[in-house]
């Protein structure tokens, strides 16, 4: 039997528990990653490696894991 | 001022667009917290003063209309300014005119820019002379301001009892940092407090969820379906005169204009308070919905430009919420802006006036014609392609960088507490705004008791 999925209200929108560690996890990680990488003492550096981690963080959670939203489009029925 | 400077202002406006363009077509995002941290970045990043200005300025104008788009196309809230439109916007769309909607929402944007950007610059002129003194009681400001918001705000006694412990915790938080050495004793941390309070509701929320008990109260196994509109693409004119009635833009005109004069008051109180004044006139259920979006849609521009504007322009300390919240890295930003030293010194006059100008026009030329053309199909697209999590992970990934280059490690532990304590204060209706005046009175509040 196929597991049933469950979903969490946070900020207006639906998420699931599972995604969302995984996402946070990985945004978390790649970020600090992303500091350290930097020289150390170059505050400007660490910033944008850590941004540019964030970034692809951003770019891989985007990619695996689907949007908890239904969405269906209704046909053309407006006129002016 | 040369070609290149002038260049770089052009890209930062687009840029801002852009990206906050795609963040506004996220359902539910909090307009503090999506602007505050990117500015603050743009700004340790070592980009200049009159292009960060440009930057923010094109960042909250193309926000604020495009934080309106879900609310228009779906019902759902594109974030706090957008919320009080949701009835009028529902009332548009079942009568089948999402693409109504859409344009009131884009040419009242557009009225809001134009009218509150001259004007705002015209207050900002006028009180200008007076800044000194203003600029001398600022720690008093901060502490009356604290007290002026509790008391309009829905917790009145538990915001004004909560102001000393709350500066409390900011200090007592700075002087651990002190008193094992992780900062020199001359630094202030405020930015990463600042972002604590920022993601302090959801941070509440997540915590929630790591008792089980609570998690499984909370959880559903259905998701919200979501109808998003078909759009003729016929007789959609760019014209704004031919979009809204003579009537509708005056109203918007006359809420812009007023809205700009008491810029201390909270964004989206006056949304409510002028856009539900102008609907009330009308009898048609359409034309009341229509003139209130209208008019709701300007003031979200101008209430934040005048709030921004006049603060940055004039005074160099965020006394508006606008200025206070989102626009907090403008005036706070160690190691580059202080509250002695921020965009107001760095700019002069007619660095103002050009970055501001730009800034708004550039963002507000390209919005308007987005969302009149491409409003549904951005919806579509952010909705089926971009997910919850993914945006939740980059603010947490974003709040966990600034606290580790604050104040190392501990200070992620310190971020989390005050975003728990601030975060279930403001669930109680203590709002961001006496938060953050408590967070810039903190050092003085707690001087009063000194021996």
């Amino acid at each position: 039997m196929k597991k049933e999925t469950k979903y969490l209200e946070l900020w207006g929108d639906l998420v699931n528990l599972k995604d969302l560690v995984v996402a946070i996890i990985l945004s978390g990680s790649l970020t600090m990653l992303g500091y350290f990488l930097a020289p150390n003492g170059d505050t400007t550096k660490q910033l944008f490696f850590g941004l540019a981690g964030a970034i692809i963080a951003l770019l891989i959670n985007t990619f695996f894991i689907k949007p908890k939203r239904l969405i269906s489009k209704s046909p053309s029925q407006e006129v002016d | 001022m040369d070609l290149t400077l002038l260049l770089q202002m052009f890209l930062a406006s687009i840029g801002a667009t852009v990206l906050y363009t795609m963040i506004g077509f996220i359902p539910g995002t909090d307009e503090t917290a999506v602007l505050m941290p990117i500015t603050l970045a743009v700004i340790l990043a070592g980009v200049q003063p009159i292009v960060v200005l440009t930057f923010f300025i094109s960042a909250i104008v193309a926000l604020n209309l495009m934080n309106a788009m879900p609310t228009l196309v779906v019902g759902l809230p594109g974030g706090v300014m957008s919320t009080p439109m949701i009835p009028h916007a529902m009332t548009i769309k079942r009568a089948g005119l999402t693409h109504e909607n859409i344009r009131k929402a884009a040419a009242g944007s557009l009225i809001g820019v134009l009218v509150a950007l001259p004007t705002s610059l015209l207050i900002a002129n006028l009180i200008a002379s007076q800044a000194g003194v203003i600029k001398e009681y600022a720690s008093w400001l901060f502490v009356f301001g604290a007290i002026f918001l509790s008391l309009m705000g829905k917790a009145k006694l538990l915001s004004l009892l909560m102001i000393i412990p709350l500066a409390m915790l900011f200090q007592s938080l700075r002087t651990i940092y002190w008193e094992l050495g992780i900062v020199l004793p001359e630094k202030n941390i405020t930015t990463s407090f600042f972002l604590g309070i920022t993601v302090g509701p959801l941070l509440v929320n997540l915590l929630s969820f790591l008792i089980p008990a609570n998690r499984s109260k909370l959880e559903t196994d259905k998701l919200k379906e979501t109808l998003i509109p078909t759009i003729s693409k016929e007789n959609l004119t760019l014209n704004p005169f031919q979009i809204i009635k003579k009537d509708e833009s005056i109203a918007a005109m006359l809420a812009s204009f007023f809205s700009t004069f008491v810029f201390v008051l909270s964004p989206v109180g006056l949304i409510i308070l002028f856009g539900e004044l102008v609907g009330k006139r009308k009898k048609d259920p359409i034309e009341k919905a229509s003139t209130s979006i209208v008019t709701m849609s300007a003031l979200a521009q101008s209430t934040y430009l005048s709030g921004i504007i006049i603060c940055v322009v004039a005074l160099g300390i965020p006394l508006s919420p606008a200025a206070i919240g989102p626009g907090g890295a403008l005036f706070t930003a160690p190691p580059i802006f202080s509250m002695e030293n921020n965009i107001h010194h760095a700019l002069s006059g007619f660095e103002f006036v050009v970055a501001i100008t730009m800034g708004a026009l550039v963002a507000v030329t390209i919005v308007y014609y987005l969302a009149l053309r491409y409003a549904t199909q951005i919806t579509t697209f952010v909705l089926t392609k971009i997910p919850h999590e993914a945006i939740l992970g980059l603010f947490i990934g974003l709040v966990l960088l600034l606290a580790y280059m604050d104040a190392g490690l501990l200070n992620i532990f310190g971020v989390i507490l005050i975003g728990f304590i601030g975060g279930y204060l403001n669930k109680l209706g203590m709002n961001f705004g006496i938060q953050f005046m408590t967070l810039y009175a903190a050092p003085f509040i707690l001087s009063w008791f000194a021996k």
